[in-house]
């Protein structure tokens, strides 16, 4: 083997086609669209990174699959850390959330948000995390993959939609923007394949309310639009 | 059967607490001494002030000058008390009968215990033992009354029999100075010639009493058990306090882990004999001539392992500033119940390292009570008041009706509506509340903005469009 190509994969920096292991993605999303392109679902653990704006349906997109881990992991707990407004209960129980076992963490400071983070992901009773934060450095990531994977835990990084030149070691990164069926994604970072294509996740069969048809809308809604306005 | 008493005297309680606080202090060749401020006279003394001369009850001038680099620290009554305390709390575990005879000694009563052990050196043998545990200086001695035995206990007899003939002969040597008599009493009767109990007790307690005053008869009474003397036994108290003076001042966060670890251990050591647990704990750092520093610590799971609460003693030492060095630590357990065994289930596959309480604690610990919490639900049409946050892991009270399409987040208080929308759905009229003062008369709508987020609005009767939510 030429040097540089061993010295490359000492490094790990190259990788190899037949290298791949066919990771057990067992976690299905709840979302067909989804499931077909991440070839299963979720990751059974580590951590992802979603880049989304606030209330296009980021947080609905990772219900069904939180639910699911609830049920299966029915002694764990599911941890919400510093989300942006209060949580409406009501809608976490109407959707068949034990609510006893969810959490909410609100640190009075951003530097302890990250810490918050680590120790229920390491602590091994949380199943999943959602952690809504701005800013992450290639090491934060690192410390929280670590934590991830001691605690088999899913941690879910909801983050403002931004172009940044670094690539996280994430599991998974994920980018989502608005759509009217329900939302669009687009797979932006994942271990072991590649796609870049964006594609529509049809959420009607949750919340047929807040999916509309493709092009129906335009002409029956401005007009009660502009009553309401 | 016969009866037979144990007292157990503890002459240097305060000083035997002191340096075992603190290990590392140079015991052996440091002289010390605890001074009673109030008569100016020498109370307690370690080996090293004996071999320079110090007795007790000399003043404070003669001792130092006897040695100069004297380390003198004030008599305080409670550590000698709480001392104690700690002492008969230990001794319980093995013996049934005891009592707070005196200040500094504790009185067993062994006779009914001998059906247990066998006999007495078997009894003295376990309690002996128990005592080596704490680490303090003590006298003992039996005798057939509870004075008898106090009496030769402080003379410092440290017999254990229960021979009546060797307890008699020890007591008739004793001199009057060590009785419990008044000093004018005793004066009295070295006057008549009489300067040991021997030479009292020939006297007919008829003649004494009507000689010299009651108390002297009483005394004799109830020095050779012709009088019973009345005896209140001790009952352990389910909670733990201990307070230590440190030996010098600690002004850095991290010294003054040691003693409180060690604190931590003296708490484990206690609950753990009595198969307890407890959820808070309360320390209070004496600062000097600053206002002491109360911290309360919280475990969501009963704890009794010293590093269990280490970890959450550091994350709340992390917040707190010393304004003024630290010269005490008093660590209270207020509440403690019997530890019921956590049933875990063995199959469950992966274990986790921390229980669900144990992860609250450690977040409260260092975040605050009040940023952990579990959204909860109550009866009520009005979204303000039906979302709650509850105590981590509150268990919903009953099963609520639940209405479809509400948002994951709701804007506390609502938000007038500054931007276009278009209206997906709705109207969902709520109009309730008149009973109490914030009757509300809503119509709720869902609507998309430009952006494509969905929002939920509400219309006012006045016209007036409101954000509520946001369908993340």
């Amino acid at each position: 083997m030429h040097p540089t190509i061993s010295y490359l994969k000492h490094k790990n920096l190259l990788w190899q086609a037949h290298h791949t292991q066919q990771s057990d993605n067992g976690q299905h999303t709840g979302f067909k669209e989804l499931d077909n392109a991440l070839q299963g679902g979720f990751p059974e653990y580590g951590v992802i990174d979603i880049r989304s704006l606030l209330g296009i349906g980021e947080l609905r997109l990772l219900l069904p699959s939180i639910l699911t881990r609830q049920q299966q992991r029915q002694t764990e707990l599911v941890t919400l850390i510093a989300p942006p407004m209060s949580i409406n209960s009501e809608m976490l129980a109407e959707f068949g959330f034990a609510l006893d076992q969810v959490m909410v963490v609100q640190p009075a400071l951003t530097q302890q948000v990250l810490w918050s983070a680590e120790q229920s992901l390491k602590s091994g009773c949380c199943h999943s995390v959602i952690l809504w934060h701005a800013s992450l450095s290639v090491t934060q990531v690192k410390r929280l993959q670590l934590a991830a994977e001691k605690g088999h835990c899913l941690l879910f990084i909801i983050r403002q939609p931004r172009q940044e030149h670094i690539s996280l070691p994430v599991t998974l990164g994920i980018r989502l923007s608005p759509s009217r069926v329900g939302i669009k994604a687009q797979i932006t970072k994942r271990k072991g394949s590649w796609s870049n294509t964006s594609f529509n996740i049809y959420m009607g069969a949750y919340w047929p309310e807040l999916s509309q048809a493709e092009d129906t809308n335009i002409l029956t809604f401005p007009s009660r639009a502009s009553r309401a306005g | 059967m016969q009866n037979i008493w144990l007292y157990l005297y503890f002459p240097n309680l305060q000083l035997d607490a002191l340096l075992q606080q603190n290990p590392e202090a140079n015991i052996h060749s440091q002289a010390y001494v605890i001074l009673d401020e109030q008569s100016n006279q020498i109370c307690q003394l370690n080996h090293a002030a004996y071999l320079a001369g110090i007795r007790l009850e000399m003043g404070l001038g003669t001792a130092a000058m006897l040695s100069g680099d004297l380390q003198v620290i004030a008599y305080q009554p409670e550590i000698t008390k709480s001392r104690l305390n700690d002492i008969a709390q230990s001794l319980y575990l093995v013996t049934s009968d005891i009592s707070f005879f005196d200040k500094n000694g504790l009185l067993l009563r062994v006779h009914n215990m001998l059906n247990l052990y066998g006999n007495l050196s078997a009894y003295w043998q376990v309690v002996q033992q128990q005592l080596s545990l704490q680490q303090v200086r003590f006298h003992y001695a039996t005798g057939h009354s509870p004075l008898a035995a106090r009496l030769l206990a402080i003379t410092a007899w440290d017999q254990v029999t229960d021979n009546e003939d060797t307890i008699k002969k020890a007591i008739h040597n004793t001199a009057l100075q060590h009785t419990d008599l008044t000093p004018k009493a005793v004066e009295k009767l070295q006057r008549v010639g009489v300067h040991t109990i021997q030479a009292l007790l020939k006297i007919p307690l008829a003649d004494i009493a009507k000689r010299f005053d009651m108390e002297v008869a009483t005394y004799i009474g109830r020095l050779t058990a012709q009088i019973t003397h009345p005896v209140s036994f001790f009952h352990p108290k389910k909670s733990f306090e201990r307070y230590i003076e440190l030996l010098y001042d600690i002004e850095n966060i991290q010294v003054l882990q040691a003693p409180l670890e060690q604190l931590l251990q003296s708490l484990q050591q206690f609950l753990k004999a009595r198969d307890l647990l407890t959820q808070t704990l309360v320390f209070t750092l004496r600062q000097r001539d600053e206002k002491s520093i109360e911290l309360t610590i919280h475990s969501q799971q009963g704890e009794y392992l010293a590093k269990s609460w280490a970890v959450l003693i550091s994350l709340k030492l992390e917040n707190i500033t010393l304004s003024a060095p630290v010269f005490a630590i008093r660590l209270i357990a207020e509440n403690t119940y019997i530890r019921t065994p956590d049933k875990s289930d063995l199959f469950a596959g992966k274990q986790g390292r921390l229980s669900r309480l144990q992860l609250i604690s450690l977040l409260q610990a260092k975040l605050g009570e009040e940023a952990v919490s579990t959204p909860a639900l109550s009866n009520d049409y009005r979204p303000e008041q039906a979302i709650q946050h509850a105590k981590p892991l509150a268990k919903p009270i009953q099963p609520l009706q639940l209405y479809p399409l509400r948002p994951s987040f709701l804007l506390t208080p609502a938000q007038r509506l500054q931007e276009k929308v278009s209206i997906a759905y709705g109207p969902e009229r709520i109009e309730t509340g008149w009973w109490d003062a914030k009757p509300i008369t809503r119509d709720y709508f869902i609507a998309r903005n430009q952006l494509g987020r969905w929002y939920w609005v509400f219309k006012t009767p006045e016209g007036d469009w409101y954000l509520h939510g946001v369908f993340s």
